[in-house]
């Protein structure tokens, strides 16, 4: 038992992060939010080993657990990504039928992913608008995955993971603004009516990474729990943030809306609320699983 | 990640499983803020020390079996499982007992521990005083070097178990003249010294569960100091560490509740609302929740980390969930819920007792308003 990630895998996962943070600059999201050219992070992904984490060595990939995943989607998250890298790293990719697995990373080492999603999306159906103006979305048909349960299981645990890295950039930008801020002569950083709003947050995200990694390796009901506290986490985040931003945080200039409307997306995907509310619901309420002490990590 | 437990840890889990179910009491015992409940309470630590059951994690001269703190999370998740009587000791083993072995002299090791161990001397804590709560460094209760003693003279309260304990660990202002953290001192004092007066008082449940104790020029021999003179708020500061990062209440404490909670929750299910049962989920979540963030914790502990502002954090999640969790209770229990004893009180009013335990444990430990002050400023960096 030891419940940290090893010195190599977060080596990775800091690697990742420091990638992350350098290129997908709020600038850019902006340009791309503008439908301006910005650089093409694809090949880069690919050639970082960052596509084929979860790929077998023998295809050329880290092969690296779901957990591990889970750590660089939430660096992926606190960047805010615009591209939708952690869905196709962390759930397209494993799950491609074998021949097809080189696919997109060969592709994507050649020249670039995205003609490869267009195409998966445009078979697809038609676009959709979101709120945040990076995502891509498009109205699916039903689906008849074989897989859909491991599927869905990594879309939760990526999509809570990328969640807490959001909350955990929010915070980050809202103690940088009650700093900078004055009023009565004082940074607003120094009322504890601001302060502690704050550390409710950073409480809460403190309380939710552990489940989700907890979530990725063991699966069932802590990935309900996991997604939940998630949600929570970061709607909290996000009504914080916006308030200690007060008029600001209201306006399209300051940054934190494409963070806040990236979180907002995120909590109805994989899985919102309600479906892992009932799933809990079955598992706690009605079944007959063992729920006290000692069960956790047995 | 490695989240298996070896075969040694199961093997453990087993033992322990095996010894508590042949030795807990068969009935709950009374509040150990009674005087009577308190002796039972006392006489269950010495059957835990004689199985060496007491403080798995300490090293074995101390009584202890040396061993790791996932080994001590399996004996506490066994522990509550099997609904073992709470521990009257936990100011001593879980407070003070780590800041001895990190700040003591080997002779007071020798001392302190086994007697702490074998529930022969029960310590309580000293630390709050009127005019020193929330702002602790404003202590004013002095001890003057008078040859090889300290005389103290002051006044301590909130003083947990000191109606019957033994003895008290005290922060007191050891150098003349100095403010705030400065001058500040641990001292171990036997709460039967000369000088020294006891008022009980009554907690919400009427039980003496705390104290305030008088000093009225109590002579506290000089090898008492715990840690340097004049350098006792790092001391303390150590102590309060453990108490609201890790050893005070482990996950199980919690989980065995909510376990409780659901088995409630389901014998009333067909007289409640349609949000009780999303709360009963929540407070069971919070738990796992907890759990899970305590085990990350304990590998980063064994791992050479050493627990710091972060605890803060911990402290409010704790306390924040019990409360919950037993207010979710007491909504279940509609108008049974004031009911303290008897047939007709559910649990033997247990969870009133809980509830209104749960409403303490914002406030000790430093308030979670203080936690939210401590995490904002040293964790998130916003200006004083």
């Amino acid at each position: 038992m030891d419940f940290r990630f090893t010195q190599d895998q977060q080596d990775l996962i800091d690697a990742a992060k420091s990638f992350f943070d350098g290129e997908n600059t709020p600038e850019r999201m902006r340009k791309m939010a503008a439908g301006e050219q910005v650089t093409n992070l694809w090949p880069q992904f690919a050639q970082l080993g960052l596509l084929g984490i979860m790929v077998p060595e023998s295809a050329g990939g880290l092969a690296q657990q779901l957990v591990v995943m889970a750590g660089v989607a939430e660096a992926a998250g606190y960047a805010g990504v615009s591209e939708p890298y952690v869905e196709i790293a962390g759930i397209t990719v494993p799950h491609a039928k074998e021949g097809e697995l080189s696919g997109p990373i060969q592709r994507a080492v050649l020249s670039d992913l995205r003609p490869y999603i267009d195409a998966l999306l445009a078979e697809n159906g038609e676009a959709l608008n979101s709120i945040d103006p990076l995502r891509n979305l498009v109205k699916a048909k039903d689906g008849n995955d074989k897989n859909v349960d491991s599927v869905n299981f990594h879309g939760a645990v990526l999509t809570a993971a990328q969640l807490i890295g959001l909350s955990q950039r929010m915070v980050d930008m809202s103690v940088d603004y009650a700093k900078d801020r004055h009023q009565f002569g004082k940074p607003i950083g120094s009322f504890q009516a601001v302060k502690h709003q704050l550390a409710n947050v950073y409480t809460q995200i403190e309380f939710t990474r552990p489940i989700i990694h907890l979530a990725a390796i063991k699966g069932g009901a802590a990935v309900h729990n996991a997604k939940v506290a998630a949600i929570d986490t970061a709607m909290l985040a996000a009504e914080t943030a916006i308030q200690v931003h007060g008029g600001m945080g209201y306006t399209y200039e300051v940054d934190l809306h494409l963070f806040m409307k990236r979180a907002w997306a995120l909590c109805g995907e994989w899985g919102d609320r309600n479906y892992h509310m009932k799933r809990l619901e079955d598992y706690v309420l009605n079944g007959d699983a063992e729920l006290g002490p000692g069960q956790s990590f047995a | 990640m490695d989240i298996n437990y070896t075969s040694a840890q199961k093997q453990f889990r087993a033992e322990v499983r095996e010894w508590l179910a042949t030795h807990v009491p068969k009935t709950r015992l009374p509040s150990f803020d009674t005087a009577e409940g308190f002796e039972l309470h006392r006489d269950w630590e010495r059957i835990l020390a004689k199985d060496k059951w007491g403080n798995v994690n300490w090293p074995e001269q101390y009584s202890g079996r040396g061993l790791d703190l996932i080994s001590w999370l399996i004996f506490e998740e066994e522990y509550y499982r099997a609904d073992a009587p709470l521990r009257v000791s936990q100011n001593g083993i879980f407070l003070l007992a780590p800041t001895i072995m990190e700040y003591g002299t080997e002779a007071q090791k020798a001392r302190f521990l086994p007697p702490m161990a074998s529930g022969d001397e029960i310590w309580a804590q000293a630390w709050s005083e009127p005019g020193a709560g929330s702002d602790m460094a404003a202590i004013r209760t002095k001890a003057v070097r008078d040859g090889d003693h300290y005389v103290v003279t002051g006044q301590k309260t909130w003083s947990s178990r000191a109606v019957f304990a033994d003895w008290c660990f005290a922060l007191v202002r050891t150098e003349e003249g100095s403010e705030r953290h400065k001058g500040l001192s641990k001292l171990l004092i036997p709460l039967d010294s000369e000088g020294l007066t006891r008022r009980p008082i009554a907690q919400l449940d009427g039980d003496p569960g705390f104290a305030e104790l008088f000093f009225d020029e109590v002579r506290v021999p000089a090898e008492n100091l715990l840690g340097p003179e004049h350098g006792g708020w790092g001391v303390a500061m150590a102590t309060a560490g453990f108490e609201r990062g890790l050893l005070l209440r482990s996950p199980a404490r919690f989980q065995a509740a909510a376990e409780r909670l659901v088995k409630l929750y389901k014998e009333h299910k067909h007289r409640l609302s349609s949000g009780v049962g999303e709360q009963v989920i929540q407070a069971w979540m919070n738990t796992e929740r907890f759990c899970a963030a305590t085990y990350q914790l304990v590998s980063r502990v064994q791992a050479g980390a050493s627990i710091s502002s972060e605890s803060s954090a911990n402290k409010l999640f704790w306390s924040e969930m019990d409360r919950h969790l037993h207010r979710t209770a007491m909504t279940i229990m509609g108008a049974q819920a004031e009911l303290e004893e008897g047939l007709d009180a559910i649990d033997n009013g247990r969870w009133l007792d809980g509830y209104m335990f749960s409403l303490a444990g914002p406030i000790y430990a430093g308030t979670n308003e203080i936690q939210r002050n401590i995490l904002a400023e040293r964790v998130l960096g916003l200006p004083r």
